[in-house]
């Protein structure tokens, strides 16, 4: 092992040190990726799914543009979608923003908050999460 | 308020393959794989000698390795509030 | 079921049953020549049922059921039956298999060493490989690579080749009409055909292959080539694979090992051609 090195401000240690700096990095820093099992890429071989919006639990509601649901006609707020969303058409929506048919850009925005908050358990939450691909 | 202790599984229990710049571990208790940088290792191997807290964890680091700056025990929080959410680390 | 069909594709026997019977037909005629399972025992099942009693009849609705089923899987249109049936035994595939580690993936074979081809869908992979098998190497599959995870081996899964839009124009220009199924167009991916693998490539299905060339092809790009370092390949690879998490350390060293012995590439290509002469270089390279 090297000599010990004491730490010494200004000091002109002489003898050269094996030791290494270690970066502790930042607090926002992300150092251990879990590995979770993956569908994604697989997924176009294995799924023909579509989403609703909103899912059969909304009963209703308008989707606002946060992607939250609303009392109907809540102004701002875009109305169901009469027809599930075809998981091509979810996957240009949220990659590139592609307004799907029949509706307009600014409903689209908010069908696309929506899927991005649907959870395990909700209509559409698996097709969702077969759609993930890294960038 | 005093620091808690952490701990790491030693040995078997988890696996570590060293790859370009990256370590892969595989932590037998739990099934999973992480893909891990540094100073994750570093810190594992530090806990390897037995349950540390913080101060102690820095204290074993220093004998090995510098630390830059002076945010050495929030950066090092920072680190191991990551490992324990993978569970490779808990706390005593 | 009303209608059945059995069949073996690698290491994998499948049963098929079918509400309808066209789709067991063309089913029957793209797997022309393929092998029954041996001792008649099935590893996966496949149904394609009504969506509802009544859609077997009115607009006739095929909703994709079996061993293992996804939520939120929408059916399928009769018209698209051989679609159907073809996603089943993928996604029996890709829940259910548990013997070897599945990668997303296509591997040809030359001299008895395996190129796993990887990447996301529509990276051109399935076109690359259909291509390759009719050009001397040996089509092992288009897209699930098994690794047994024992030997370190690749096994061959010589399903189907599932082309998609403009590939389809590129291998009819290659191959025999009798090894197409029907074209199917409107599917959710667009114009589908598929395309029975060659002579070679059945009669060859039991016969495994040692990995030696990793390559992340990418379509429609200008050409590139880089390495790409092993921790890069550990995670592609994972994000590859449908099981890998589910076989825990066997996974891991099995994985480990592949990515210590074979080099990896990432190529950029404008057109299937460049790629093909790219993958030659390459292994040239590396047999050397």
């Amino acid at each position: 092992m090297s000599g010990t090195d004491k730490d010494q401000a200004g000091g002109s240690a002489f003898v050269p040190s094996r030791r290494t700096v270690l970066v502790l990095g930042a607090a926002a820093a992300s150092t251990v990726v879990t590995v979770r099992p993956a569908l994604a890429q697989a997924a176009g071989s294995v799924l023909n799914c579509e989403i609703p919006v909103p899912g059969p639990h909304a009963g209703g509601q308008y989707i606002a543009a946060d992607g939250n649901l609303v009392a109907p006609g809540t102004p701002g707020a875009a109305p169901p979608l009469g027809r599930a969303l075809k998981g091509e058409e979810v996957k240009s929506l949220l990659r590139s923003g592609t307004t799907p048919a029949g509706t307009d850009p600014t409903s689209a925005q908010a069908y696309a908050n929506y899927i991005r908050r649907l959870q395990s358990g909700m209509s559409g939450f698996t097709c969702y999460a077969s759609l993930q691909t890294r960038p | 308020m005093a620091s808690p202790v952490y701990i790491a599984d030693s040995g078997s229990a988890v696996l570590t393959v060293a790859l370009d710049g990256l370590s892969v571990l595989f932590h037998a208790p739990s099934g999973m794989t992480h893909i891990v940088a540094t100073p994750a290792p570093e810190i594992l191997d530090a806990l390897q000698t037995g349950p540390a807290d913080a101060p102690e964890l820095i204290r074993r680091l220093r004998e090995r390795y510098d630390f830059e700056g002076d945010e050495a025990e929030g950066a090092l929080h920072a680190r191991l509030d990551e490992l324990e959410a993978a569970g490779l680390v808990r706390r005593a | 079921m009303r209608h059945r069909l059995d069949i073996r594709i690698g290491p994998v026997a499948f049963r098929i049953g079918s509400a309808w019977k066209a789709p067991l037909d063309a089913l029957a005629r793209l797997y022309a020549s393929y092998p029954a399972p041996e001792d008649g025992l099935a590893d996966f099942t496949v149904r394609l049922e009504p969506e509802r009693p009544w859609r077997r009849f009115i607009r006739p609705s095929v909703a994709i059921r079996g061993d293992y089923t996804l939520a939120d899987a929408a059916p399928l249109s009769l018209a698209h039956g051989l679609l159907a049936a073809e996603m089943g035994m993928n996604l029996q595939m890709a829940l259910g298999q548990k013997r070897y580690l599945l990668l997303h993936a296509a591997t040809v074979e030359r001299d008895g060493r395996a190129l796993i081809m990887t990447g996301e869908s529509g990276a051109g992979k399935s076109t690359l490989a259909a291509l390759l098998g009719e050009r001397g190497w040996r089509l092992m599959g288009d897209e699930f690579a098994l690794l047994d995870m024992a030997s370190g081996d690749l096994l061959p899964f010589p399903r189907a080749v599932s082309l998609k839009n403009g590939a389809i124009e590129v291998m009819q220009a290659e191959v025999p009409a009798e090894r197409f199924g029907p074209r199917l167009d409107g599917t959710p991916k667009g114009a589908i055909r598929h395309m029975r693998p060659n002579a070679e490539a059945i009669d060859r299905m039991g016969e495994g292959a040692t990995p030696a060339l990793i390559l992340f092809p990418r379509f429609g790009e200008t050409q590139a080539v880089r390495g790409v370092g092993a921790a890069e390949v550990f995670m592609r690879l994972t994000q590859a694979s449908t099981n890998y998490v589910a076989l825990g350390r066997d996974g891991f060293d099995a994985l480990n090992r592949l990515i210590a012995a074979n080099p990896a590439l990432a190529i950029d290509y404008p057109d299937t051609e460049t790629a093909v002469a790219l993958v030659e270089d390459f292994w040239r390279a590396r047999a050397a």
